[in-house]
């Protein structure tokens, strides 16, 4: 009786440590690198608010990516639509008076429908999706610029449509809320087991009767309402949206959330990989959290984020040499091997 | 069927006869000049109201037509963009936009494309190479001398009411633009006037410029003073960037009594500072924002350029294009100064903003065509861009 308990228990606190081992290491490393330096990571009465703002946007942006991308569907429309999505509620809300709530309902309305649109595309054309988001970023950050006739939204003085993004609180709900959609949408839902069953062989799945154009559709439709999002707690949280991101300006906003998907994913095989997003996200904070106490240049930051990602990217394809190394395996390997060899030839 | 060919017949000679006319009308508007004009910034206001007052009243005006690029961000940008407008039949290149100007001189010299700097000047070094270019044909704008000058002057200001607790916005000293980091060095040389104050143990002008261009930053350690104190330092406009929010917030954070800004001060701080006691002093345009923040006390302290002030040098490009390109005595290239406006008050503030506008503007037709024209000497010209227009 006691061995499957035991085992059970085992599984669990493996469980557990795999989920919070990155960001509660990388958490005290940081911690200690910056204490080292005499700062603090949370220095400020603004810390905690910036901290939480930068979970839910990369949380958010990650989800966005994930989604797709665990399809093979490349989305580098994901900034595009984010800021489309902000121009438009903002245009209306400022000019009709709307206030914080307002603009957020209506960039999620309108995120819906512009990531529908994407992927209504995708699924018409019937190209690879790297190059329908391409385009479609395209035309999403050219219409941001001529609605706006090329000039930035300012929210300056409009404290009104504000008021979201100095809250903790109200960003910590839109975490929770995101997450739990998201986790009852995709795991526990008929569209979440078909999503699935599409991811692990297509082919298969449409022949059992799974619609995967409609599957593809919600999915674009769900991840531009994340953007939405995303778009809403940047724009005003710094009070202005800038349009000019022509030419593909809005194509970065996808890479930045590469690093926080494959922790995300690494943590997912412990937890759950929506939880594992949030706790990259949290990951992915404290650098920037670190960053800006130790006043790292922007070069720099960039640099250390990418050898940071080919490194996670490395002991991802090496993972069972790397584990291997880490137990002294090989070296017990060979030393039996060697060992054998010898009691073979006496 | 001998009334369906004359259909037929009919139809065709109308469509050749609207083609002619259409044809003929192109020619019409063949003889508008095509200027193309580079930008580093195509979104801020400052940028806005100068393209507001090229397209809608120039044009209008004149018989140009403005082609205008994207934001440049780099040399390679700038290169496409030019080639573009040499492609599309640009008679002249107007650039506001300057990571590499001295390749862009060169590209269109080898063109035979008309060139001009608008609201920047070259440097010595750059205008003693290039004066003398055929189709160089000058720079109009504040002078580095004077960008240092603005950074200068707004910090004394300061210094003056007593301020002693700082933080500086070098906005593009991150990209080593010519004027923010002179406006940044004119801000850490006033507070360096002081004797207890230094930047990197040296308080000469020279020293502190050569420093931000090797830099790329205002190093907070390098401040030493006994009478002030510089409690934060932000620059670039990463808006979606965490790390970039952080630092911003940071910056508010550690109650400067002012943020002193080398430009778009208030787009970056504006949020960032509502509910505090802390100010912002700043270099850009008399915009509509800047009405609002000078009114309610968040601007106290504001250079600005105003829209038609790239007027000057649209005349001398016409002039150029015309073949009467206006030279110095010794036939060098232009190289004239402009400099700010500043307002310290709503009220000063409003007297500017409403002294141009893109309906009647400060540099408008009727003044324009007195630099326009076949006999235009230096000194007329000199003395058109030079003259004090400060509203009284």
């Amino acid at each position: 009786m006691n061995t499957p308990t035991l085992s059970k228990t085992k599984k669990t606190a493996r469980g557990i440590f795999g989920t919070l081992i990155i960001p509660v290491a990388v958490g005290l490393i940081l911690w200690i690198v910056c204490a080292a330096n005499g700062v603090s990571m949370f220095s400020n009465a603004q810390s905690l608010t910036i901290f939480v703002r930068g979970v839910a946007t990369v949380m958010l942006t990650t989800i966005a990516l994930a989604i797709n991308l665990n399809s093979g569907r490349f989305d580098f429309s994901l900034g595009s639509v984010a800021t489309l999505s902000a121009v438009i509620s903002a245009q209306i809300t400022l000019n009709a008076g709307g206030n914080a709530l307002t603009m957020l309902i209506l960039s999620i309305v309108f995120g819906i429908l512009l990531g529908a649109v994407s992927g209504g595309i995708y699924v018409l054309l019937r190209l690879p999706p790297i190059i329908t988001s391409l385009g479609v970023a395209l035309l999403y950050e050219g219409l941001a610029f001529t609605i706006t006739k090329g000039s930035n939204v300012s929210f300056y003085g409009k404290t009104d449509v504000s008021g979201i993004t100095t809250n903790v609180l109200y960003m910590l709900i839109i975490i929770a809320a995101v997450l739990l959609i998201t986790i009852v949408l995709f795991d526990r839902s008929r569209f979440g087991y078909r999503y699935k069953a599409l991811m692990a062989g297509q082919k298969v799945s449409v022949n059992t009767g799974i619609k995967e154009v409609s599957n593809a559709v919600v999915c674009y439709a769900f991840s531009g309402a994340l953007m939405s999002i995303v778009g809403y707690l940047t724009a005003t949280s710094v009070g202005i949206i800038s349009v000019d991101i022509l030419n593909f300006g809005s194509i970065g906003v996808m890479f930045s959330a590469f690093l926080p998907m494959f922790i995300g994913g690494f943590i997912g095989r412990y937890s759950n990989d929506k939880l594992g997003y949030l706790l990259a996200a949290i990951t992915m904070t404290f650098f920037s959290m670190t960053y800006s106490a130790l006043s790292v240049k922007s070069s720099t930051q960039s640099i250390i984020n990418a050898v940071l990602l080919v490194v996670f990217l490395i002991y991802l394809s090496n993972e069972k040499t790397v584990k291997d190394i880490a137990a002294l395996k090989h070296i017990r390997n060979l030393f039996k091997k060697k060992t054998d060899g010898e009691t073979n030839n006496d | 069927m001998k009334t369906l060919k004359k259909i037929v017949s009919v139809a065709v000679a109308l469509a050749l006869i609207a083609t002619a006319v259409l044809a003929l009308a192109s020619c019409g508007e063949a003889k508008k000049v095509k200027i193309g004009v580079i930008v580093a910034d195509a979104t801020g206001s400052e940028a806005l109201s100068f393209r507001n007052y090229y397209k809608e009243y120039i044009e209008q005006n004149y018989a140009v037509e403005f082609l205008y690029s994207d934001a440049l961000t780099d040399a390679e940008a700038e290169k496409a963009a030019i080639e573009n407008f040499i492609t599309s039949g640009c008679k002249a290149i107007i650039s506001l936009a300057s990571a590499d100007r001295p390749a862009q001189i060169e590209q269109c010299e080898k063109a035979g494309v008309y060139y001009a700097v608008a609201s920047g000047v070259l440097n010595d070094d750059e205008y003693a190479k290039y004066k003398d270019y055929k189709y160089y044909v000058g720079a109009i704008g504040p002078s580095l001398d004077v960008e240092y000058q603005t950074g200068y002057e707004m910090a004394k200001a300061q210094i003056a009411q007593g301020k002693t607790k700082f933080a500086i916005y070098g906005a593009g000293v991150g990209y080593r633009i010519d004027m923010h980091v002179q406006r940044t060095a004119g801000m850490l040389a006033a507070l360096c006037e002081d004797e207890s104050t230094t930047y990197g143990g040296v308080s000469i002008p020279g020293a502190i410029i050569g420093s931000l261009y090797t830099d790329g930053e205002v190093s907070l350690s390098k401040f030493q003073s006994s009478k002030y104190e510089l409690v934060g330092y932000h620059a670039l406009w990463n808006f979606g960037d965490a790390t970039w929010q952080a630092n911003l917030a940071s910056v508010v954070a550690a109650e400067p009594e002012v943020i002193l800004c080398a430009g778009t001060g208030l787009s970056v701080f504006g949020q960032a500072v509502s509910g505090t006691n802390v100010k912002i002093c700043d270099i850009d345009s008399f915009t509509s924002d800047y009405a609002t923040a000078m009114q309610n006390g968040t601007v106290t302290y504001l250079a600005g350029k105003y829209a038609s002030s790239i007027g000057p040098i649209f005349a001398a490009v016409l002039d150029a294009v015309n073949g009467h390109a206006v030279k110095t005595e010794a036939g060098e290239a232009l190289a004239l100064g402009q400099s700010y406006w500043v307002a310290t008050s709503y009220a000063q503030f409003e007297k500017f903003q409403s002294a141009d506008s893109v309906a009647n503007p400060i540099f408008n037709k009727t003044l324009l065509d007195t630099v326009v024209g076949d006999s235009i000497s230096y000194g007329t010209f000199k003395t058109f861009v030079e003259t004090d227009r400060t509203p009284a």
